[in-house]
């Protein structure tokens, strides 16, 4: 069986020593990636300013942006659930992995500065066929509410858990200005029982709130922004739908991200032990995938009514359909086929390489989606007339991949004041690991304490 | 996990088995009653079949009621078994092995009681084969197989013999157990079903295989079962409120959510009856109940779309539904009785650890949650079909009588009926699974405390 756990000969010191490193040491590598990211973050800004200038009128320019806010709701709001699942249910192999999903949090302020534009592009629920039923304010009040209360627990429980991390890089540091700022962060933390029973309830307590929150936010953009935009469309599965494939994506961008940690020197903590398990988990996503969509699918298929029908041709085979053919290969035809091999599935390259079909799928079925809503003009109870495919112009081109590599730019920046890894929950593992004898084999035992 | 017990193999042995093979004094007369009310049930059916379907409360337009309604109940029940089986046991879940087997029983009895209550409710259980024979041979009018009623009973055998295949692998060395600890007929039974196991490494390697891969396999069938169930509601337009892409996933969900309930009814009563203090523990049930809590809330989200997606409409038909289910007389009522009971009440206790960890109080709970389970399945069924529609031009209402209420009762009877008989021949607890647990169990020296650890390598 391999091993979940990290390399055996690990000590707490060195674990302290590889987890400060991505604060204290800056390669060129770093800065050459930095660069990269800034320019394109610029470029979309620049892209940003072009598409405001145009106004808000003219909704349907809006849609790849409002697709954009839809996979960066996916992958950075929703790879954070991979560590707080994880640590919820105790699983002992997240603790190399657990920091570098959780850290995306930091990608929450981005979120909701994203989310602002689409306020002005979404009309008032008065009136409308809308989840909110003529709600004074809704949905932009109660939409940003969710949204901003998603963002405050995510860097709280961001924040719960490095701040034992925050103690030992101020411990580590001789003095100066890094030293002080990293003090002020600890917070006065000197590992006592009772601080850690706060965070730990902290940790578990947000961590649960959290998830309640994702999938309140992904209800209330999948219904106020896509289902309400479009009329007869009453779809009661796509918030589910839509949370399933954001966990999906969130599971993807920890494997990739496990990847590249990989590739910068941290192979002795993420064994093959963690791509093997999220493989698994993001197996069963890709299979759920599948079952949703065919769920909503034969449903509406079956009814046969002109309404419904108008919808799907909105939204599978009219002017998306190789768009929906794509996210099908993608999302669920192409990871099946390589996830179902254990071999495969029990490696580093093969898990990556369906997250990256995976992230793709993700990206092109919010593009389906929101590009497909924001391009209806019409109002009513029904969808008299398919729109044509809205195709992205240079200015749309400019804000995805700036949009995209703002979310990564944020990433590599938060590196340099919160660890890549979670030194202090490292550090458990190894208390919490024992060789034995269990009759004539040499086992490890995993502590699982109450 | 809690520092435990170690117990011997020898004890394992005696404890789990010992109710196999010496037969407890409250057995017959426990036994005796069930039948009794199985018997009334049979003799009800009979008086149906008889007397024609007059005897119920069936009136058009509303023709399918309380026998429906247990139908999809029973499956619904059918799912936690092999659910929790299946992912605990791929997920290595420590505290899966007390459970697991009671949870499989569960899925075997469940179903095949729910198999039959399509057979009563028809009223004329030889038109059954209509299901899958032309409706007239001359001409090979054959039934539609784009219709889900069709593919019901491909799904519900092909999950009922995936779980009978699934209990019989897992009961392998149990078989082999009782039989070098029996003579006579037992022995012989034993002989037979045990296939020559002998614990030999291959064989330990073969059952664990085949273990892994049913639990795999079973897991999409246990899925399209329930899903095909509510795919008989949905696809059909005729009827207001059935018609949701929602259904699938929410009967799937919230069929786990009675299914892991009723486990835990088993499970006490299990404890109760035989006395497993050392087996099944209060760690076990606060499992099951963080289980039962992630599952409860998200079926109560997914409920909460179905209904505000049902209101959405803001008119038509669909908002009347909606209406009648939650405000008119006798409806509301029974509204009222299925949220309280299936979500106001056991999704906040179960926050606790207390509650979690008492086992009366999950007893109660887990009751509660079928009481609201069954409800659930009854708003969704006769409401819909009982709302004026157009070009339908008889109005009766539904009330299910005594030889439908009879019918409901046997079935629960017969459920526990088969339980209780299956611990007479086979150990209810899987004690292979037990001695494993024991070998695998071992404690940590973690400063000054003594944690419980798991061998994983």
């Amino acid at each position: 069986m391999v091993s979940h756990e990290h390399a055996p000969d690990l000590t707490p010191d060195r674990i302290a020593q590889d987890g400060l490193r991505s604060l204290l040491v800056s390669g060129p590598r770093f800065f050459a990636a930095a660069r990269i990211l800034g320019a394109l973050f610029a470029l979309g800004i620049v892209g940003f300013v072009l598409r405001l200038r145009g106004g808000f009128e003219d909704r349907a320019a809006w849609g790849y942006y409002a697709g954009l806010f839809a996979f960066l709701l996916a992958t950075v709001g929703s790879a954070p659930m991979v560590a707080i699942g994880l640590r919820l249910t105790k699983a002992n192999w997240r603790r190399p992995l657990a920091r570098a999903a959780e850290l995306y949090l930091v990608g929450g302020v981005f979120l909701f500065l994203l989310f602002i534009p689409l306020l002005y592009l979404v009309p008032s629920a008065q009136g409308r066929r809308t989840i909110w039923f003529s709600w004074p304010n809704a949905p932009h009040l109660w939409d940003a509410w969710a949204l901003a209360m998603l963002v405050v627990c995510g860097l709280l429980v961001l924040y719960a858990s490095a701040v034992p991390d925050f103690a030992s890089a101020r411990d580590s540091l001789p003095g100066g200005l890094r030293q002080r700022v990293f003090a002020w962060l600890a917070c006065r933390w000197r590992g006592r029982q009772r601080q850690w029973a706060v965070q730990r309830g902290v940790l578990v307590l947000l961590g649960a709130f959290y998830f309640m929150l994702l999938v309140l936010v992904y209800t209330l953009i999948s219904s106020d922004f896509a289902i309400s935009m479009v009329p007869g469309w009453r779809d009661p599965l796509f918030p589910t739908y839509q949370a399933l494939v954001g966990l999906q994506a969130g599971v993807a961008t920890v494997i990739l991200t496990m990847y590249l940690l990989r590739r910068i020197g941290y192979q002795e903590y993420l064994g093959v032990g963690p791509f093997w398990s999220l493989a698994k988990i993001l197996l069963a996503l890709s299979l759920l995938w599948f079952y949703f969509w065919f769920s909503g699918l034969i449903v509406l298929w079956y009814g046969r009514q002109p309404v419904e029908q108008n919808i799907l041709k909105l939204l599978w085979y009219g002017p998306y359909l190789p768009l929906f053919l794509l996210t099908a290969v993608l999302n669920f035809v192409g990871p099946l086929l390589v996830l179902m091999w254990n071999p495969l599935r029990r490696s580093v390259v093969g898990p990556a390489i369906a997250s990256g079909m995976i992230l793709v799928g993700t990206f092109l079925d919010r593009i389906r989606f929101f590009v497909a809503a924001f391009s209806v003009e019409e109002t009513g109870v029904a969808l008299e007339h398919v729109p044509p495919a809205h195709l992205p112009d240079g200015i749309d081109m400019m804000i995805v991949v700036g949009g995209i590599a703002g979310a990564l730019f944020i990433y590599l920046m938060a590196t340099r004041v919160i660890p890549i890894m979670a030194i202090w929950e490292l550090r458990e593992g190894l208390l919490l690991r024992a060789r034995a004898t269990v009759v004539r084999l040499e086992a490890i035992v995993l502590g699982k304490p109450s | 996990m809690e520092a435990r017990e170690r117990l011997t193999e020898a004890q394992i042995n005696e404890d789990l088995l010992g109710p196999t093979l010496r037969t407890p004094r409250w057995f017959w007369p426990v036994a005796g009653f069930l039948a009794l009310v199985v018997l009334a049930g049979v003799v009800s059916f009979g008086l149906m079949i008889n007397r024609g379907l007059g005897l119920t409360g069936l009136d058009r337009p509303v023709m399918w009621g309380a026998l429906i309604t247990t139908f999809v109940f029973w499956v619904g029940i059918s799912h936690a078994g092999v659910m929790i089986s299946s992912i605990l046991r791929l997920a290595q879940a420590e505290w899966r092995r007390p459970v697991t087997r009671a949870a499989e029983l569960l899925t075997v009895f469940a179903l095949s009681t729910a198999a039959i209550f399509p057979l009563i409710h028809v009223g004329r259980p030889w038109r059954l084969l209509y299901w899958f024979l032309p409706y007239d041979f001359p001409r090979m009018v054959w039934p539609n197989v784009r219709s889900p009623l069709i593919w019901d009973p491909a799904a519900i055998f092909t999950y009922l013999s995936g779980a009978s295949l699934f209990v019989f692998v897992a009961l392998l060395p149990d078989f082999a157990l009782a039989r070098d600890r029996t003579r006579g007929w037992r022995h012989r039974l034993y002989s037979v079903l045990s296939l020559g196991f002998r614990g030999s490494l291959r064989q330990w390697k073969l059952q664990a295989i085949a273990g892994i891969l049913l639990s795999a396999l079973i897991l999409p069938v246990f899925v399209s079962v329930h899903s095909i169930v509510s795919w008989d509601f949905a696809v059909a337009m005729s009827v207001d409120g059935w018609h949701a892409t929602i259904f699938a996933p929410y009967f799937v969900i919230g069929a786990v959510h009675s299914g892991v309930a009723a486990v835990v009814t088993v499970m006490a009563l299990m404890l109760w009856l035989f006395g497993w203090k050392r087996y099944i523990r209060p760690e076990h049930f606060d499992s099951l109940g963080k289980l039962e809590l992630a599952v409860g809330i998200g079926w109560f989200y997914f409920f909460f779309l179905e209904v505000v997606f049902g209101l959405y409409g803001l008119g038509g038909p669909d908002l009347a539904m909606k209406q009648m289910q939650l405000t008119q007389w006798p409806w509301s009522l029974l509204f009222g009785i299925f949220i309280v009971t299936a979500a106001f009440i056991p999704i906040p206790l179960w926050m606790f650890r207390r509650v979690r960890r008492s086992i009366l109080a999950m007893f109660l709970v887990s009751i509660s949650v079928n009481i609201g389970m069954w409800f659930e399945r009854f708003l969704i069924i006769v409401p819909g079909l009982a709302r004026k529609q157009p070009f339908a031009f008889s109005w009766g209402t539904y009330s299910p009588r005594p030889v439908e209420l009879i019918i409901v009762a046997a079935s629960f009877a017969l459920v526990l009926l088969g339980l209780l008989l299956f611990t007479r021949l086979f150990p209810p607890i899987p004690i292979y699974d037990m001695k494993e647990g024991q070998v695998l169990h071992q404690d940590l020296q973690v400063g000054r405390r003594r944690v419980p650890g798991i061998v994983r390598e």
